[in-house]
């Protein structure tokens, strides 16, 4: 029993350290060889910036990209729970309703194929630089990995599920919130995690058409003045960004379904 | 009193006549097998007893009411638990409770206090995820029991557990219905099960189903759950097997 015991707690610590030191490591290989192919062949700072450069320059301008990224994380935030919201709105009705569902599901994958480059400086005519333009470009990429993991989290409930729960007298209403919603949670949240990633890209391609704030302008204007550095210090923050969001909707779900742990098991 | 009886029933899916004229009787305390070959439409009869299917022709009566195409009487046990992973143990079971309209704790509670009977002691508070194939099989059956305390129907309700788990389960629920007695319908591919547990066997013909032959045990439920041994067992059992065709 001990020595089983002693056995796994070893195994757990191996695993923790295949998961996080070799990506790491891999990593931080990467970096020291774009150093030092920087460093040797003396590639100018306008062409391509170390890292070590990128990070100086990350520090030194940080207040400024904090301001920058303020308005790209509120864009993204209100982008995301908007189309949370809608997709659960839209989901809803394309589940209960067939009529619904045979309508919209083909325009939402014919939708997808819409560059998103391609409508957003549309927004821009329409609605002007602010912020509006943006949140509706993350509206925009958000909404579709969302909508088709709940509705495909829907559809996957086990039919006997239903039947169960017919023969029992549960209303429509009730079956969609006791059973379906449930059970379509994890698929939701996988959906959810891929939106969270996408969701500051999103923010970022609506700013560089033209902003007032936000990460994707500094990166615009860094780059038309061959502030290289600085483009890659907007690359990092973005990056930050992004993890951040997905973490935060990692923590959510296991706030929400913490059930769904047990089951990976 | 607590009665099923299924009459001339006949039901076609998918341009098939599957029910070509069913007749059972389950009386009060009865312990009805169902015994067929597979596909043969036994879960269609069911899905026509608890009402969530109407029959083409025929009626079915519980307590002499005619609850033809109508939910809410029985519902029935099926191979798998359908237990909700959302759920704690004393939360799915209460559900029948709590959709007819009783608070959640009071479900909760009243749930519990069957916990012992059905061999769930201690719990309550688990995910289904967390138990045994044995113990959500219970649990399942505690659900349909709060549903209706009165009427079981089990579908194949031990066909996914190993054939230790599957004896010893044999064994519990005659331990459950020799205290809560109440009228069983047991849908069964296996002949033993069927002959160690029901009062009365009907067996089901392949597609159209009628009810080829109805035997009466008289050696079903022996309190030590051994190899019975008796000498009408053989003769029963070969004339079982001769209808199913084996």
């Amino acid at each position: 029993m001990i020595s089983r015991a002693v056995v796994s707690v070893s195994m757990k610590r191996s695993r923790i350290t295949a998961d996080i030191f070799i990506p790491l490591g891999f990593i931080i290989l990467l970096l020291v060889g774009w150093e030092y192919i920087v460093k040797l062949r003396s590639i100018p700072d306008w062409i391509l910036p170390g890292p070590v450069q990128v990070v100086r320059t990350f520090v030194d301008n940080a207040p400024l990209i904090a301001k920058h990224a303020q308005s790209t994380m509120i864009e993204c935030l209100a982008g995301f729970a908007l189309a949370i919201l809608f997709s659960f709105i839209v989901v809803f009705l394309m589940d209960e309703i067939s009529l619904f569902r045979k309508a919209l599901y083909p325009l939402i994958i014919a939708s997808q194929t819409i560059p998103i480059v391609s409508v957003a400086p549309l927004f821009i005519i329409w609605f002007g630089y602010g912020m509006l333009p943006k949140i509706i470009v993350v509206v925009l990429v958000c909404f579709f990995p969302i909508a088709i993991s709940l509705l495909s989290g829907l559809a996957a409930v086990d039919n006997d599920y239903l039947e169960l729960f017919r023969s029992m007298q549960a209303g429509r209403i009730k079956i969609f919130r006791m059973v379906k919603l449930p059970l379509a949670m994890p698929a939701f949240f996988s959906g959810l995690r891929i939106s969270a990633a996408y969701s500051v890209m999103g923010a970022v391609i609506g700013e560089w058409l033209g902003a007032k704030q936000g990460l994707g302008i500094y990166m615009t204007l860094s780059q038309r003045s061959f502030q290289v550095d600085r483009v890659f210090a907007a690359i990092l923050a973005v990056t930050v960004l992004s993890a951040a969001l997905f973490l935060l909707v990692s923590l959510i779900e296991r706030v929400v379904i913490p059930w769904n742990r047990l089951n990976e098991k | 009193m607590p009665e099923i009886v299924v009459e001339g029933v006949s039901k076609t899916l998918g341009g098939m006549l599957t029910l070509g004229g069913v007749n059972l009787k389950a009386g009060d305390r009865d312990f009805a097998g169902i015994l067929g070959p597979s596909g043969c439409g036994k879960s269609t009869l069911f899905n026509i007893i608890s009402g969530l299917m109407r029959p083409d022709q025929g009626r079915v009566y519980i307590d002499g009411l005619d609850v033809t195409g109508r939910t809410g009487r029985v519902s029935y046990m099926r191979q798998k638990d359908l237990l909700l992973p959302s759920l704690n143990i004393v939360e799915n079971v209460s559900i029948p409770l709590a959709l007819k309209g009783m608070p959640k704790k009071r479900a909760c509670a009243q749930a519990a206090a069957h916990f012992k009977q059905f061999g769930l002691d201690g719990f309550e508070k688990y995910y289904p995820s967390q138990l045994s194939g044995g113990m959500r099989q219970r649990a399942a059956m505690l659900r349909t029991y709060l549903f209706s305390s009165d009427i079981l129907l089990l579908d194949e309700p031990f066909a996914s557990l190993d054939a230790i788990t599957k004896r010893k389960m044999q064994a519990w629920l005659i331990e459950v219905f020799n205290a809560i007695s109440p009228t069983v319908m047991y849908i069964t591919h296996d002949v033993d099960e069927a002959l160690y547990l029901c009062d009365r066997i009907y067996v089901l013909s392949a597609c159209p189903t009628v009810v080829k032959l109805e035997i009466t045990v008289p050696f079903c439920r022996p309190p030590h759950g051994r190899t019975i041994v008796d000498r009408e067992y053989g003769v029963i059992r070969d004339k079982v097997m001769e209808a199913l065709e084996i």
